[in-house]
């Protein structure tokens, strides 16, 4: 009778729960390290020594071993030592010492139920015995003769549990024999101890409990950012921050913090643009110095530099401070340009405010006080920000004190650069103005040459003309002569109206010639004198010495 | 099974003894086969000072077969493979030299070792394994360069 009910037991067994793999338990007792297989680092399950090393290891992980290393041999398993790699096959189950099988056999180990609820505690060699035949929360088949559902062996003597129930809490629909499973760990609203502070708790309101409630739960100071290491329990950390410096400096320094990172996130943005400014500054000043150019030629008109160090320093200050500093810096700016005349500084400056103002737009700073209430590590930068205390900037090269003075002296110079090539302009305009009047001299002097030599050739011409007339007239009273004189009168005449005729035309080239001398000494600012003339070689010479 | 139940020890005995300079933890909570490794550079190397990500995965064959390691970290090392997949294999860590007994620390433990002792002749990146061998010096800048540019 009792060997019949335990095959039964053993045979329903069976069918739910496949046999114990012993490399998966959970060990009790605590073994020697020389019990330990060592591919599998549990203590040997069935183990076998290799042929040639003597070296132990487990049936099945030696056998996988070598299975997932090849290597099938005819003549049974055989491959390399996994520990020496000696080549060895596995030795008879005779050659594995007794004692050796014994001492793994008697560790202890937790039931493989552990996790659904059983306690026991069993040698190794007697757990497959304890699952199959003892363990109450091995599943077996209902007792209930009609039935053939699983059910667990604690809960089969209270008859067939196979119908259909709803959890208390969160109403899930689950048969009966799975409900203490389901309370155990599945069911959401099922109350639990909470470790720390004992209390009970929905399960699924337990991680907020730890985190937020638990009285037990230590939380660090809240200065823990400045320093303090200190942890206590929730309901002792109230008292603790009373008595901790840290904890009382914390709320201070954090604000304080945040406006540092603030200051420091619009001076980046500030250096930023100081950087792109210099920039185009560079440009400028590459296009308009030719290289080889001192640069020792300061500018005359310092009289618009300090308006503009004025207007740079508004916008700096716009820059710095909150939205309130910002305006300011604008009535300023507004002002100041009132004031001034019209000059190239001005349209500079409206670029450079309506470049400012986008950004403030963009990135406003949130209300608070003002930086400049603050006590120390401003100072360097709020030197400048002060109206009173704005020191001049850096003359020539070397270090700047801020970027703001090195935009100023930029400035300066690309002025001083801008004067220098409006002089250098008008000096050119007069060279020019000199070239064409020495030109205009040499053609003068050409045409009055030529209209001489024109004068002298009429007076030839005339000379000419008058004794052919002389010698025409003193001819004409002899008659005997008067058919062939009358011949030659003709041809006298013809002879005379000819070189009258170029006498005319020598005339007119003369008055032709005086009119553009006329019109060159107009050209000429109109002094055809000679005096006129020299002084005006005095000038040009002037002009090429300053030149 | 068996596999898992290892790898857990593995990864509680490293928690419970960790080894110096090296944070592990699983890459996903769930997944045993995905370490994430975090190892400082040795001190008295080039790589001193530098913190190098490595991912280990563990086949599923696993310990039959090797983990497969790589540098997430680009690192300047003659047995690292100089591209987006870092990997080393060397020593234990191939295939044919792995043996079943090796656990993770060891391999861990090799690769501090190799960090602090470059295996030229057993190079991946021929070019870095000669500079190594024929002019350190220069090797050293580089590989405290790189750790400067990526391992910070
Ligand atoms: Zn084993
Ligand atoms: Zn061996
Ligand atoms: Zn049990
Ligand atoms: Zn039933
Ligand atoms: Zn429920
Ligand atoms: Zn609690
Ligand atoms: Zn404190």
């Amino acid at each position: 009778m009792e060997e019949s009910h335990y095959l039964n037991c053993k045979s329903r067994a069976q069918n739910y729960n496949p046999p114990v793999d012993l490399r998966l338990l959970d060990y009790v007792s605590i073994y020697d390290n020389n019990l330990m297989c060592a591919i599998c680092r549990c203590p040997f399950v069935d183990p076998v020594v290799l042929s040639e090393c003597d070296h132990v290891f487990c049936r099945d992980c030696i056998r996988q071993s070598w299975n997932s290393n090849t290597s099938y041999t005819p003549l049974g398993p055989r491959g390399d030592c996994p520990t020496c790699r000696t080549p060895a096959k596995l030795g008879p189950r005779s050659a594995t010492s007794k004692i050796l099988v014994n001492l793994v056999d008697e560790l202890v180990v937790h039931c493989p139920k552990r996790d659904d609820g059983c306690k026991a505690e069993v040698r190794r060699c007697e757990v497959q015995d304890h699952v199959n035949i003892y363990c109450g929360y091995t599943v077996i088949e209902c007792t209930d003769d009609d039935c053939t559902l699983p059910v667990r062996r604690k809960d089969a003597a209270q008859g067939c549990l196979h119908f259909g129930v709803s959890c208390l809490s969160c109403h899930k629909e689950l048969q009966k024999w799975k409900l203490e499973a389901h309370w155990r760990s599945e069911c959401a609203d099922r109350r639990v101890h909470c470790d720390m502070c004992k209390s009970s708790v929905f399960y699924r309101d337990l991680e907020a409990h730890r985190k937020e409630a638990c009285p037990a739960m230590s939380v660090s100071c809240p200065g823990k950012a400045l320093g303090c290491t200190s942890r206590s329990k929730r309901g002792h950390a109230e008292l603790h921050a009373k008595s901790c410096t840290f904890a009382k400096l914390a709320p201070v320094l954090l604000k304080q913090q945040e406006r540092l990172d603030e200051q420091e996130a619009a001076q980046k943005e500030m250096s930023r643009k100081l950087e792109v400014l210099e920039g185009g500054f560079q440009n400028m000043q590459g296009i308009l110095y030719p290289p080889g150019v001192e640069t020792s030629q300061r500018s005359a008109d310092n009289s618009l530099t300090p308006s503009l160090q004025e207007r740079l320093f508004g916008s700096g200050t716009a820059e710095s401070t909150t939205p309130t500093g910002t305006a300011a810096g604008y009535d300023w700016t507004e002002s100041a340009v009132d004031e001034d005349a019209v000059s190239p500084a001005e349209t500079m400056h409206t670029a450079f405010s309506s470049a400012t103002s986008p950004r403030q737009r963009a990135a406003p700073l949130p209300p608070g006080p003002r930086p400049a209430d603050l006590p120390e590590p401003f100072s360097s930068d709020f030197d400048i920000a002060s109206p009173t205390g704005f020191p001049p900037p850096a003359t020539n090269g070397g270090p700047y004190a801020s970027p703001l003075h090195h935009l100023l002296s930029m400035h300066e110079s690309l002025r001083d650069e801008m004067t220098r090539v409006s002089s250098a302009l008008s000096e050119l305009d007069g060279r020019h103005s000199m070239q064409i009047l020495n030109e205009n001299l040499r053609t003068r002097e050409e045409i009055s040459y030529l209209a001489a030599q024109t004068a002298g050739l009429q007076r030839q011409v005339h000379w000419l003309t008058s004794s052919a007339l002389q010698r025409q007239q003193g001819r004409s009273p002899t008659p005997g002569a008067s058919s062939s004189g009358a011949g030659g009168a003709m041809m006298d005449a013809g002879a005379g109206a000819g070189v009258e005729a170029a006498v005319g035309a020598v005339s007119t080239a003369a008055t032709a010639l005086r009119g553009a001398a006329r019109m060159v000494n107009v050209g000429g600012n109109g002094s055809g004198s000679g005096t006129g003339t020299g002084m005006r070689r005095g000038t040009s010479e002037e002009g090429r010495t300053k030149l | 099974m068996a596999a898992n139940k290892r790898i857990m020890k593995e990864l509680a005995e490293i928690n419970n003894n960790p080894l110096q300079g090296c944070t592990i933890k699983l890459a996903k909570e769930d997944d045993l086969n995905n370490w994430d490794v975090t190892m400082d550079g040795p001190p008295e190397s080039p790589y001193a000072g530098g913190k190098f990500n490595i991912q280990i995965v563990l086949p599923k064959e696993y310990p039959f077969k090797p983990p497969v390691l790589t540098f997430k970290t680009k690192i300047y090392h003659p047995n690292v493979t100089n591209d987006d997949k870092g990997a080393m294999c060397l020593g234990m860590l191939r295939a044919d030299e792995w043996k079943p007994p090796n656990k993770i620390v060891d391999v861990l433990k090799l690769v501090r070792a190799v960090l602090a002792a470059p295996q030229p002749d057993d190079a991946v990146e021929a070019g870095i394994a000669n500079e190594f061998k024929t002019d350190r010096k220069a090797f050293d800048k580089t590989a405290q360069d790189w750790v400067k540019k990526y391992a910070k």
